[in-house]
């Protein structure tokens, strides 16, 4: 007996899970419904509107028995016999159809139709039948996930190319792939059939899974069939309009190009005296409709803190504030934003927060291994070097998203710091988790995972819409139709391919085919030199090192042959001596004659040498520990993690429920019709004459930088907001759709999208609008009467009461302990994994790094930035979540790093206040709050390093005390450590008036 | 045994007249902004909205009120320990390579059927099949229901954790720990609702941390790791070098307080700065509580020996399980042991690897399921039993190496789990997989499907514990079909 038989049956199961599962959810009515009489008047009357009569929306037509047959852009839209698996079923029980709510069937009619479909979904004349002619389309899709990466474009095994139906008559070397209605004799129906093809022991290494049951029967169907061809066009934008997107829905407010509208007056004076800018306008007279009014101002102290945090993400130094203090003229305060507007930690604080959006990881995710990403640094750098140049935003983002198709990099005689530029900023759509490069999970699955989650990045950071949900079906909440989202998929496909993919790189053990990562070579010649040399440094080190030992070995043999020369006549030596120096290709004929009687005795092996010399043995490990160790220090071989077109992408098909295997039609590039008139095609076309790339993320690029783009500016400007007052004028930072809140002032949010446009793209710029404004210098205090009107604050008669975010924390204590090390760019700096779990940074001789220097390695995020929510990034992040923990005091009161640093905070203040007591507590406020202590601060301060004093000195006299530290530093200092650490856990240093 | 701090004597405990009122808004009660909500909640209009371990009220009437997980991770193999197949051993050695090459993550050393090494026997008075591996655990078929039928997606570690964890084979998803402790917070304030035990002499499971973690839920709701030497949670203590005399602490405790409540009076109506003093506080209790509950030496030799405490083989993973025990007595939601390292993923040898795997784990389960009975507790805490997928009917081993060093490669379609307490209707053997114990054939229960009985379980329903994020409903079990599977319960 062939055990086979009890398995083959698996593949049949394999499509035969459990049934339905709802069977007592419904009484079944007395007869069973026939589709001609029971069902179609009822679709009729209430999908009529769209789905019959001639309107096919979303490709469906519910109006007759052929129409419900085809099923819909989704695919079937009646499973007979299975509820569950029915799209019509699913979208009336759902209540998403109809979408409007209008009409909706009642409960007992969605009954009916459910019951009708568990009957069978019969018909007068019997059974429902869903007829289809397969075609090439129906098959291809197939062969590109199980075959091409063999048989396609890049490999032609056997000489075979998959790709087309011609290609596949011509066959391999083995004959045609397919003889057109006879399927038995068709090759590639045999080698499926039998299991043969794809390779059963090769799956793994080429990311391919076998071909499923009912794929196979599609194929062998096709060629029983005669294989038919159709012409395909695939489904783009053109002058039809698309029928899931109407009029009314490009009317709604985010999806109409913002317009400048003039700020409101004001008529009442006082109100009026409050307005510094436009802003204000726009906020006093939503504040004036309900009896409200800005808050006093701040003091100079407050604004001050406030400004440097918003700008820097550090506390200002006591001179910044002196600075302020003491400038008497009029303009100081808009002088001291641009003081911080021309930091170089500018780019540092507002870097981040793009990096948060981007999803930036120093390493791929999706993994255990959780591998390094050795270039992502050079991505990170570009950020705050783009944000401290004022980069305009429309050139941020077309390079971001199409810098490799900005100009001509492959065939530029040098590569330019713009060109080196244009691919590093690609980076911006390489940062989503990426497991595939391990072989294991490089299947089509996986690769589409990537170009999801890059899709969600893009939608979520720079478009502010939500598609994820029309990977899957179209858009509930938006119009935002299924094949929209896979024409964006298609603008990927140049670069990002699904059945030619490109391992993000190379993870050792996990992979074994050794296809080049997916990084570019084009860094400047500056760079290049200073790799070099900097390697060249190491390299030097190394040859060094080798040669101490290499001498020492030959000065030992030659000490062993000399031994030996002793033993042997004297005439002989000296010909010997020549005959061992003489390298052995070059020796005369006596020269041989000697080696062979002479050479064994006279030499010694390494092996024999380190047996014989246990100092030359020590010397040999010490120095391959050395050698190891320096190799490690060799610089990478610089790479540019880019993403770039790579020309001739394989087609695109729509993924039916967003499953890579079932496919649906076939589509082309495209952005979401809703957001445009609906009639301009896309403008995809190569770059530079003889570009092999398709152009198309260069149209997606300029297409989101139109100045009327709807979104573009809008999205950008409310985030800026967002990170000012602590709440966007949208709250939904990154869904602008109808799922999202409304903005609470429309007028001022185009205003600002307006005057970014204008002011060219300008980020600084909309920082000292905002910043200038009254209404970014109000205090934060709560005035219970406004409190009770608008509790949320949405109308901004307040500023918001801040708590330092995550690196704020960790680069503000080391500032206040003077232990920040200021230098910017390059390799991140490591972690270190204790084996309770906790996370930290690397300390150099100079201190710590700012935290955006960090290995942000996925599954080691240092844990004071987790405790303090910096989040993993999968794929990004839209808005940091802000949450008051227990863990948060325990990191903050006990964790080591905290507690030395308060040393340092200490020891500082002892350095530059001495020795009294007053003046200590004096400088401690300087520098960790900015200001000077009130007399209650400075009496509490008193008593405490009094108490303090006293109990660490009780502490040094105790009897036996083994505390070292006590008896190496006096009680005083020890308290004021004490008071620091205190003072660092305060709710005056952690929080932002 | 020890009473645990009741929520009312901490209240009466906290003498300061400002920290009561405070402690009273945060008490465990952690202040979040963001978006989402329990289903059907009414907090939805308040703002800033509030994540919270506070109780919640279920949706149904809960069986549970607590869960023990005993993970498995690595893949224990079902055909050597609760699903005897006999046909393996009629059809050793034959090669079946080609149907099972979907599932084979190592083709290369794909070998035929292999026979379990191993006699299963019928036990108890339903006569369930266990392998004699188990003898501790088979005493206690009576009170086990075995799912036969439980299957996974995909072939490797990663994934199929994320999977089990999470619902989907991707990270960054809430773990169905933390979907409990959003969905029902936790009876205890002083204790974490999720904790996490892993080995603490080995390395962090594959996924690591990502297998408690939170996700799109807030950082409240993830699981938090109890060690049971130093610091019980991570800076709970300071390190020893680091530590400070107690009347320094104390001193520095007022100082801040003073200073605080100087800040806070200055900023009235601020509740953030009411839950962040509170924070502190809370912070100092939970010290307290903390290193109580993971205290074993309150526990009698006796029950220490009945777990394997001191016994080298045991001592290890007994030790959890007995914290386990006192962890949900003490009104923790869920408590997850993780095993030693990958110690059931015998790829090789696993005619000697398998039995480590079996005496390491299983007098501890068998004690805290005699010792949660006798407890009464039992009859609301769910014990689950269980890896992230089975292993291949077939041997792997590389062609031309010894056969006895064959072990046996992943397999994620048919596997084992098993389930105890809290009404689960003991004895009951569910679903099977096909006749070489390959693939789940009958009563299929897919990983939604059992995250969904778990829910229901503890009183709610898989659709109705949701969180919007983004107008988008996110749930557990996401948009599957699934099936509670009732027929576990009595």
């Amino acid at each position: 007996m062939r055990i086979l038989a009890y398995i083959l049956p698996l593949f049949a199961l394999a499509t035969a899970l459990p049934g339905p599962l709802t069977s007592s959810a419904v009484a079944a009515p007395p007869a069973a419904s026939i589709y001609e009489t029971d069902i179609q008047p009822l679709l009729v009357a209430r999908c009529g509107r769209c789905h019959a009569n001639g309107k096919t929306k979303g490709k469906l037509d519910l109006g007759s028995l052929a129409g419900i047959q085809q099923g819909s852009e989704s695919g079937a839209v009646v499973v007979p016999g299975k509820p569950n698996k029915s799209l019509l079923v699913e979208v009336l029980s759902e209540g998403a159809m109809p979408p409007d709510g209008k009409n909706r069937p009642t409960a007992a009619e969605v009954a009916r139709i459910t019951d009708w479909v568990r009957r069978g979904a019969r018909t007068r004349y019997g059974a429902f039948s869903v007829k289809a002619t397969l075609t090439q389309e129906d098959v291809l899709p197939i062969l590109f996930t199980r075959c091409v990466v063999c048989h396609g474009g890049r490999q032609q095994k056997g000489g075979l190319d998959l790709r087309t139906r011609q290609s596949m008559l011509k066959g391999g070397k083995t004959g045609p792939a397919i003889v057109p209605g006879k399927p038995e004799e068709s090759l590639l129906v045999k080698k499926i059939h039998d299991r043969d093809m794809p390779p059963p022991r090769l799956l793994v290494d080429f990311g391919i899974r076998p071909v499923e049951a009912g794929e196979f029967e599609t194929i062998r169907g096709w060629i029983a069939a005669g294989a038919p061809r159709i012409d395909v066009i695939p489904d783009v934008a053109t002058s039809h309009n698309d029928p899931l997107v109407s009029s009314e829905d490009r009317d709604f407010w985010s999806f109409r190009k913002p317009l400048k509208h003039a700020a409101p007056r004001l008529d009442d004076k006082t109100l009026a005296a409050d307005v510094a800018n436009p802003i204000d306008a726009f906020l006093l007279s939503a504040l004036a409709a309900k009896s409200l009014k800005y808050s006093p101002p701040a003091d100079r102290l407050t604004l001050v803190r406030r400004v440097a945090f918003d700008l820097t993400g550090l506390p200002p130094t006591w001179k910044q504030v002196e600075t302020f203090l003491g400038d008497a003229q009029p303009g100081a305060y808009s002088r001291m934003v641009d003081r911080y507007l021309a930091s170089s930690h500018y780019g540092e604080r507002w870097g981040r927060y793009w990096l948060d959006l981007a999803g930036y990881a120093d390493s791929e995710g999706k993994r255990s291994a959780d591998p390094i990403r050795p270039h992502s640094w050079r991505y990170r750098d570009y950020v705050i070097r783009a944000f401290n140049a004022d980069k305009p935003y429309d050139r941020f983002l077309l390079e971001q998203i199409a810098g490799d198709e900005l100009a001509d990099y492959a065939g530029a005689e040098t590569i330019t710091e713009q060109l080196r530029d244009n691919l590093v900023a690609t980076g911006f759509l390489r940062q989503a988790p990426d497991g595939t490069g391990s072989d294991i999970v490089n299947t089509v699955v996986e690769r589409f995972e990537v170009v999801i989650d890059e899709i969600d990045v893009l939608g979520s950071a720079v478009l502010g819409l939500t598609i994820k949900c029309a990977q899957c079906h179209s858009h509930k909440y938006d119009p935002i139709p299924q094949r929209d989202y896979y024409r964006l998929v298609a603008v990927f496909g140049g670069a990002y391919d699904v059945y030619d993919w490109l391992k993000p790189s190379f993870v050792p053990g996990q992979t074994k085919s050794k296809a080049v990562g997916r990084v570019l070579p084009y860094l400047t010649s500056t760079e290049q030199q200073q790799h070099k040399v900097a390697r060249a440094a190491v390299e030097k080190q190394i040859a060094a090192v080798k040669k101490a030992l290499t001498d020492r070995q030959a000065a030992l043999q030659k000490q062993h042959a000399e031994k030996r020369l002793a033993g042997l006549p004297e005439a002989i030596r000296g010909d010997l001596r020549k005959m061992l120096a003489t390298p052995k290709g070059e020796r005369d004929t006596v020269q041989k004659y000697l080696a062979g009687k002479f050479e064994k005795r006279l030499t010694i092996t390494t092996a024999a040498l380190k047996k014989q010399n246990p100092q030359f043995k020590k010397l040999t490990t010490t120095t391959n520990d050395r050698v190891k160790k320096l190799q490690a220090e060799l610089p990478a071989e610089p790479q540019i993690r880019a993403l770039w077109d790579r020309g001739e992408p394989s087609p695109t098909w729509l993924f039916r429920r967003g499953q890579y295997n079932k496919p649906g039609h076939r589509i082309g590039p495209g952005v979401p019709s809703v957001l445009t008139d609906g009639r301009t095609p896309f403008a995809a076309r190569p770059p530079w004459p003889g570009a092999r790339s398709t152009g198309r993320r260069l149209a997606l690029a300029r297409w989101l930088v139109d100045p009327d783009h709807p979104l573009t500016a809008r999205v950008m400007v409310n985030r800026i907001w967002f990170h000012h007052f602590g709440r966007g004028l949208v709250e939904t930072l990154s869904n602008f759709g109808n799922a999202g809140t409304r903005p609470s002032h429309p007028q001022l949010l185009d205003w600002l999208a307006r005057t970014l446009i204008e002011e060219k793209w300008s980020i600084k710029q909309m920082h000292r609008v905002m910043m200038n404004s009254n209404a970014y210098r109000q205090l934060s205090a709560i005035r219970p009467a406004a409190e009770e009107v608008d509790p949320e604050n949405r109308l901004l008669w307040r500023m918001p009461l801040k708590r330092m975010e995550a690196e704020v924390i960790r680069d503000s204590i080391l500032a206040v302990a003077g232990r920040l090390h200021d230098s910017p760019f390059g390799p991140p700096d490591p972690v270190d994994v204790r084996p309770d779990g906790l996370v930290t940074s690397r300390e150099s001789p100079d201190g710590w790094r700012r935290s955006i220097y960090i290995r942000h390695r996925r599954k080691h995020i240092p844990t004071i930035l987790e405790t303090f929510d910096l989040p993993q990034m999968i794929p990004n992040c839209v808005e940091r979540p802000d949450s008051t923990v227990a863990s948060q005091a325990l990191h903050l009161f006990n964790d080591t790093m905290i507690r030395s640093l308060a040393d340092s905070f200490a020891e500082r203040v002892a350095r530059e206040a001495g020795k009294q007591p007053y003046k200590q507590i004096e400088r401690s406020y300087q520098l960790a709050m900015g200001r000077m202590p009130s007399d209650a601060e400075r009496e509490i301060g008193l008593a405490a390093l009094e108490e303090l004093t006293r109990l660490w000195r009780l502490r040094r006299q105790e009897p036996g005390t083994t505390d070292k530290t006590s008896k190496k530093t006096p009680p005083s200092q020890r308290a004021l450590s004490t008071y620091c650490h205190t003072l660092l856990n305060s709710a005056g240093f952690l929080f932002i008036d | 045994m020890t009473t645990p701090i009741a929520r009312r004597d901490f209240f009466s405990s906290a003498t300061d007249g400002l920290y009561g009122t405070a402690l009273a808004y945060l008490f465990g009660r952690d202040l979040y902004g963001g978006s989402g909500l329990l289903a059907a909640d009414s907090r939805a209009a308040l703002a800033p909205r509030l994540y919270d371990l506070t109780p919640k009220q279920p949706h149904a009437r809960p069986r549970a009120r607590a869960i023990i997980q005993l993970f498995m991770q690595g893949g224990p193999s079902q055909v050597d320990l609760f699903d005897p197949k006999p046909k393996l051993t009629r059809h050793h050695g034959q090669s079946v390579f080609k149907d099972l090459a979907a599932d084979v993550s190592s083709p290369h050393a794909a070998g035929g059927l292999m026979r379990s090494p191993w006699k299963f026997a019928q036990y108890g008075e339903s006569g369930t099949w266990v392998s004699e591996l188990l003898p501790e655990t088979a005493r206690h078929v009576d009170r086990i229901a075995v799912i036969r039928s439980m299957y996974n997606t995909h072939p490797n570690h990663e994934p199929a954790l994320y999977k089990i964890q999470s619902g989907k084979l991707l990270p960054g998803l809430p773990s169905f720990g933390s979907w409990i402790a959003y969905g029902l917070g936790t009876e205890n304030q002083n204790l974490p609702a999720y904790v996490v035990l892993d080995d603490p002499q080995s390395r962090l499971p594959v996924n690591e941390i990502q297998n408690w973690q939170s996700g799109y839920l807030p950082p409240v709701y993830q699981g938090t790791r109890m060690r049971p030497t130093g610091s019980p949670i991570l800076n709970l203590k300071p390190e020893k070098s680091r530590q400070r005399p107690e009347l320094v602490v104390d001193a520095s405790r007022r100082l801040l307080a003073r200073l605080d409540r100087i800040h806070k009076k200055q900023r009235p109506g601020q509740l953030r700065l009411d839950a962040r003093i509170s924070s502190y506080e809370l912070a100092a209790r939970m010290q307290m509580t903390a290193s109580d509950a993971l205290d074993l030496g309150q526990e009698t030799k006796d029950t220490q020996q009945r777990y394997g405490i001191g016994n080298s083989t045991t001592d290890n993973y007994a030790r959890r399980c007995l914290m386990a025990r006192r962890l949900v007595e003490r009104g923790v939601r869920l408590v997850q042991i993780y095993t030693r390292g990958q110690m059931w993923d015998n790829h090789a040898n696993i005619g000697t690897s398998l039995v480590g795997a079996c005496q390491h784990t299983d007098q501890p389960v068998a004690a805290l399921l005699d010792d949660l009975a006798e407890r009464g507790l039992l009859d609301d805490v769910l014990v689950v039993w269980g890896g992230e997928f089975g292993r291949l009917p077939i041997a792997q081993v590389r062609p031309g190496s010894d056969p006895k060093k064959a072990g046996r490669d992943h397999g994620p379609a048919g596997f084992s789990i098993w389930m105890a307490g809290a009404g689960i209707r003991g004895g009951t053997v569910y679903g099977t997989t096909d006749e070489i114990g390959y693939r789940a054939v009958e009563n299929r229960v897919s990983v939604a499907d059992w995250h969904a009985t778990m829910l229901y379980a503890m009183g709610m329903h898989h659709e109705d514990l949701y969180f919007d994020r983004h107008g988008f409903r996110e749930r557990l079990t996401g948009t599957d079909e699934v099936r509670v599977v009732r027929e576990l319960f009595a």
